[in-house]
């Protein structure tokens, strides 16, 4: 008999490894472990919120603040005495202030991939990590903010990118991509810091209700805006949420893709080539689900979470990272081969150079990292151990960062006038602006998860078999079955 | 609605009925192969040249459906989808059509020499033909060609076989043995479908390049694949699965036509928008040729219905849950993927190479061999999985 | 028919009664009955979306599909029409070599404002149908009703339905199933 038990599964599920290595082609497995109550969900995500700061937290907030600080200084410097104090030269103009740039966009992107594309998908398993997911798009798109903003040079007539009438009659280029960056990056942030308040206005109202700090209550309430569960509201907000995916899901294809067109609409061989657009928008997802991935390892057990964030979640990011990764791996194969089928010199020389040429150790470091290293999730065993997850989401992201800088400056440190070559070494200036962004991230993700419901516990309770006004508790399958 | 006991099928009740219209399917196929014969001989005969231009265009158009298919059957199982399990068989029926092609592309091979430059004597006194001509020759071209063939054949055989297997055994083994290979399985499809697109159509013009064009062709097999699959459920709803293929269904192979096809105009979109932009006269003069003469029309057409027309269509939700719309979307989509087809091939080969009937008779040889085929298929076993083991879910799937 | 808001009805003594359940299935079923009995001035409240309960409780579809479509198309048209307009009219310059007028250009820009009046139409466009915020309400007044948000559901039926009975009201709400009725008061 090979029927299967029903489209809801009540089934514990122990032990968490050998429940996802048991690999089931038959049953959906349990999504969250222990079958808890709706109440328990709650209380095991407005835990952490609710006790006294723990001495791991200051241990991470207090250097990242500090490394923000260094942020602080680093820009300031930077406007007062110029461009200059970073490593730019001719012909690199550009180096790791858009490498930065872009690295940060594209980490943003899985969060909307979590947040919107997976809902579309109708992925439940989402819902353990989208919150998290999606506040880490928000920091990341305000770290990427940071380097189109400063590195224009003249920063106090910054202004000048949008479209304000003027007592010069002069308008932006909007046929400019750096011009589209602008609008994409900025709608992408404005979009993904509403969808994410869509999200939270529940999950503010449950700690509202359950707070016994006055101060909290406040807070909370306020920006709960009197949210009472209400079933014709969440009809609206239903409907809001899908259209709100909808929405970001081509939005997140989109912003990445003008990102892309920065290099891609140039006539300079490594950068003026077709695939870029869905190219980025796959590294983007690949370096997003590494840095969710990171950010998971640390919350989930520094939280206690490891009921809500299980061993499948990490199983099916680390399918991701896989598909992604795969995906970088053709597009760096074809871009490969139609270089050499091109017969243009300049894309040749352009492709050998990286390969062989003087940024060969980075071009190698970025090959090693995204194509190698994401392999290993072919094994179950290390899609669901912690320590090669985590190992390998920290190499993803050294590659991904390098795929940038590999774009960028292989191409404009050899082009087309031999006499202009020349080589990129970063600065202090350029390190300290680096590590400073991670400073700002870091900071808004500790403020983040001592604050806010880390979870997003009304749609977790919402996936529970439970939760089906359908459901009928199964008796539980006997296990000979299969 | 969803919480009655488990529903199982039995292979009799999902198997096509004598009366049903698509039985017809395959004596449809060869009255069509003969017609399309016939106009071939009668018009073709003098020019040959456009009759293998005619007979490249039907093969890509009925391949990329085939190869559509193949990479809906293993997507399902790498992703181990629950929603599309009724639905799978028809994508492993049309997959299994696949070594056809293989008899289907000796025209092909026979007019080698008039669809490709670099197939002609005159390309060994051209530098840039000497340059590729390691990749662009005749024996390597015809190896790479049997291997896509071979590959897809084994893949497609493999998949459609092992499922019909579960049938009679229910075995989840082997749902799992299919779901392990499926990733490896896509990556190899997925590099011998680009180089397949590269050296059947790309090639057409030597000259030129684009690093996105598998993807782009890719995008064109999917989005009329799915086209195909709201036809094919539609059809099945009247009739055997009525019950088993349900609105639900339809609506989401609505929403993945709508999907794929706002993802073909973004691909589509940027591959233009890139050459336009830089503005290099080795990559534009591609579209110049389909920006000129009586290909300009076509360009302007395909921008607007292959993409506005079936976006505002396809968008509302009553739509795709309303069989005779979504019918109607659905043969337009497959229509303008198959104009797609026509101005990816036909300016390449050249002005001149257009001839109605021609391509008429060529549409409905290749389709009617296909058509036969997958007829065949469709009649000779259930139209459903019905051990799979993810049956129950599929049947169940509300989208309310 | 749009109900009129709480604060715009008559004063009452009190608000109405809040029935509470203790699962998603007798909170559908009940849901079920009472939008059969006739009401019309009442609500479910859950702490997450349960599937089918619009139907359940007879509600008409949200507009908000229309709402977003007619935004974006709004945000679409201006976004092209500023450029078209910039570009075109006011300071035409030759960049790249290429005409004034170039559609091509235009669609990045173009559709992230879509995008993004579609996303502020969906926002704003659900806080407005939701008439929020609305930071007090009646139903605070209930203690029990915290669990709302929490993991309890319940059912309100306002006393200004013209089916509303305190007692009668009351006794159908028990025959419902629910683990406690309480009568909430209005001010």
């Amino acid at each position: 008999m090979g029927g299967s038990t029903g489209p809801e599964v009540d089934e514990v599920l122990t032990d968490t490894s050998q429940a996802v290595l048991e690999n089931p082609a038959d049953r959906r497995p349990e999504l969250i472990l222990s079958s808890p109550s709706f109440g328990a969900i709650t209380d095991a995500v407005a835990e952490p919120l609710e006790r006294k700061t723990p001495l791991g937290w200051w241990l991470c907030f207090l250097p990242a603040l500090g490394l923000l600080g260094l942020l602080g200084i680093a820009v300031s410097w930077l406007f007062w005495e110029g461009i200059g104090i970073w490593g730019l030269n001719v012909p690199v103009g550009w180096a790791w202030d858009i490498t930065n740039f872009v690295f940060w966009v594209g980490i943003g992107h899985a969060g909307t991939l979590i947040s919107a594309i997976l809902f579309l998908l109708r992925q439940r398993w989402r819902t353990s990590i989208n919150r998290a997911a999606e506040a880490m798009t928000i920091f990341a798109v305000m770290c990427a903010l940071i380097f189109p903003g400063i590195h224009v040079g003249r920063v106090w007539v910054a202004y000048w990118m949008f479209p304000l009438p003027n007592q010069m009659g002069t308008w932006p280029n909007f046929r400019s991509p750096l011009l589209w960056d602008v609008f994409a990056v900025s709608v992408y942030g404005t979009v993904s810091a509403l969808f994410w308040f869509v999200g939270l206005v529940p999950d503010l109202a449950t700690m509202r209700d359950r707070t016994k700090s006055k101060i909290a209550k406040l807070a909370y309430g306020i920006l709960a805006l009197g949210w009472r569960g209400s079933n014709r509201h969440w009809q609206h907000y239903e409907a809001a949420y899908l259209l709100l995916a909808a929405l970001a899901t081509p939005l997140v294809l989109s912003v990445h893709s003008i990102v892309s067109m920065d290099f891609a609409v140039s006539q300079l061989p490594g950068w003026h080539t077709t695939i870029f657009p869905p190219y980025f928008v796959a590294g983007a997802i690949f370096s997003g689900f590494a840095m969710v991935v990171t950010l998971m390892v640390i919350c989930r057990s520094a939280f206690r979470l490891e009921k809500i964030i299980t061993l499948r979640h990490f199983d099916y990011m680390a399918k991701v990272i896989l598909l992604t990764g795969c995906m970088v791996g053709y597009a760096y194969s074809l871009e490969f081969f139609t270089a050499w089928y091109s017969g243009n010199p300049y894309e040749i020389f352009t492709f050998t150079n990286r390969a062989l040429g003087p940024y060969a150790w980075a071009y190698w470091t970025m090959v090693s990292c995204n194509v190698l290293s994401p392999q290993i999730f072919w094994f179950a065993r290390a899609r669901t151990n912690i320590k090669v997850l985590f190992g390998v989401s920290i190499l993803v992201n050294i590659g991904m960062w390098f795929e940038r800088f590999v774009i960028i400056v292989t191409s404009l440190h050899r082009g087309f006038l031999p006499s202009s070559w020349g080589y990129f070494r970063p600065t202090i200036w350029d390190v300290s602006c680096l590590l400073g962004s991670f400073g700002l991230f870091f900071t808004m993700f500790c403020l983040f998860v001592r604050f806010v419901p880390m979870v997003a516990t009304a749609e977790v309770k919402g996936v529970l078999p439970q939760a089906n006004p359908h459901h009928e508790p199964q008796a539980r399958a006997a296990a000979g079955a299969h | 609605m969803s919480h009655q006991a488990p529903r199982t099928l039995t292979a009799e009740s999902v198997m096509l009925p004598e009366g049903h219209r698509l039985r017809r399917l395959p004596m449809l196929g060869a009255a069509a192969t003969i017609v399309g014969i016939g106009l071939l001989t009668v018009f073709g005969a003098a020019h040959p040249a456009k009759v293998y231009a005619a007979w490249l265009v039907a093969f890509l158009f009925f391949l990329s459906l085939a190869l559509g298919a193949l990479y809906f059957v293993l997507i399902h199982y790498a992703v181990q989808a629950g929603w599309s399990v009724v639905l799978r068989r028809l994508g492993e029926n049309l997959a299994s059509t696949l070594p056809v092609f293989a008899l289907l592309f000796v025209p092909v091979l026979l007019g080698m020499g008039d669809l490709f430059p670099w197939a002609r004597p005159e390309a060994a006194g051209d530098h840039l033909m000497q340059w590729k001509a390691p990749f662009l020759n005749r024996n390597f071209f015809l190896l790479r060609a049997a291997i896509y063939l071979v590959v897809w054949s084994a893949l497609a055989l493999g998949y459609a076989r092992a499922s019909r297997a579960q049938d009679a055994t229910g075995d989840v083994g082997i749902s799992k043995r299919l779901r392990r290979f499926a990733g490896p399985a896509i990556l190899i499809l997925a590099i011998t479908q680009t180089f397949a697109a590269i050296d059947w159509v790309m090639s057409l013009s030597p000259r030129w390049y684009s690093t996105v064009f598998g993807v782009y062709f890719f995008a064109g097999c999917y989005v009329s694949w799915f086209a195909l699959l709201a036809l094919l459920a539609t059809a099945l709803r009247r009739g055997p699965l009525k019950d088993v293929i349900t609105v639900e269904h339809l609506h989401d192979v609505g929403r993945l036509v709508f999907a794929f096809v706002c993802f073909w105009a973004y691909i589509a979109f940027s591959q233009y928008f890139l050459i336009w932009y830089g503005n290099l006269p080795e990559e534009t003069f591609w579209y110049h040729l389909r920006l000129q003469g009586r290909w300009q029309a076509l360009s302007a057409f395909l921008a607007v219905g292959h993409f506005v027309i079936p976006f505002f269509f396809l968008m509302g939700r009553t739509v795709k849950r309303r069989g005779p719309w979504l019918t109607i979307g659905a043969i337009w989509v497959l229509t303008v993927h198959f104009l797609d087809i026509t101005w990816l091939v036909l300016p390449s080969i050249g002005q001149g190479y257009f001839s109605s009937a021609i391509l008429a008779g060529a549409v409905l040889a290749v389709g009617g061999i296909v058509t036969m085929v997958f007829g065949r298929r469709l009649a000779g076993r259930p139209l459903v999985p019905i051990r799979d083991p993810r049956l129950a879910e599929s049947l169940a799937l509300d989208n309310a | 028919m749009r109900l009129p808001m709480t604060a715009e009805l008559p004063a009452g003594a009190h608000y109405g009664l809040l029935a509470e359940f203790d699962t998603t299935k007798e909170l559908y079923h009940a849901c079920e009955k009472v939008r059969d009995a006739g009401y019309t001035r009442w609500d479910a409240h859950t702490p997450f979306p349960v599937h089918g309960l619009d139907r359940a409780m007879g509600l008409k579809r949200s507009p908000m599909p229309f709402i977003v479509l007619v935004m974006a198309l709004l945000g679409g048209a201006g976004g092209f029409g500023l450029q078209y307009w910039v570009h075109s009219v006011e300071y035409p310059l030759t960049i790249s070599g290429k005409p004034h007028f170039t559609w091509p250009a235009f669609v990045p820009i173009t559709f992230e404002l879509a995008v993004l009046f579609g996303a502020l139409g969906a926002v704003f466009g659900m806080f407005a149908l939701n008439q929020l915020p609305m930071h007090w309400h009646p139903l605070f007044f209930s203690e029990r009703f915290e669990r709302a948000t929490n993991d309890l559901f319940f059912i309100s039926i306002e006393s200004w339905d013209p089916k509303f009975d305190p007692v009668a009201t009351r006794r159908f709400l028990e025959g419902l199933g629910a683990r406690q009725v309480e009568l909430v008061q209005s001010s």
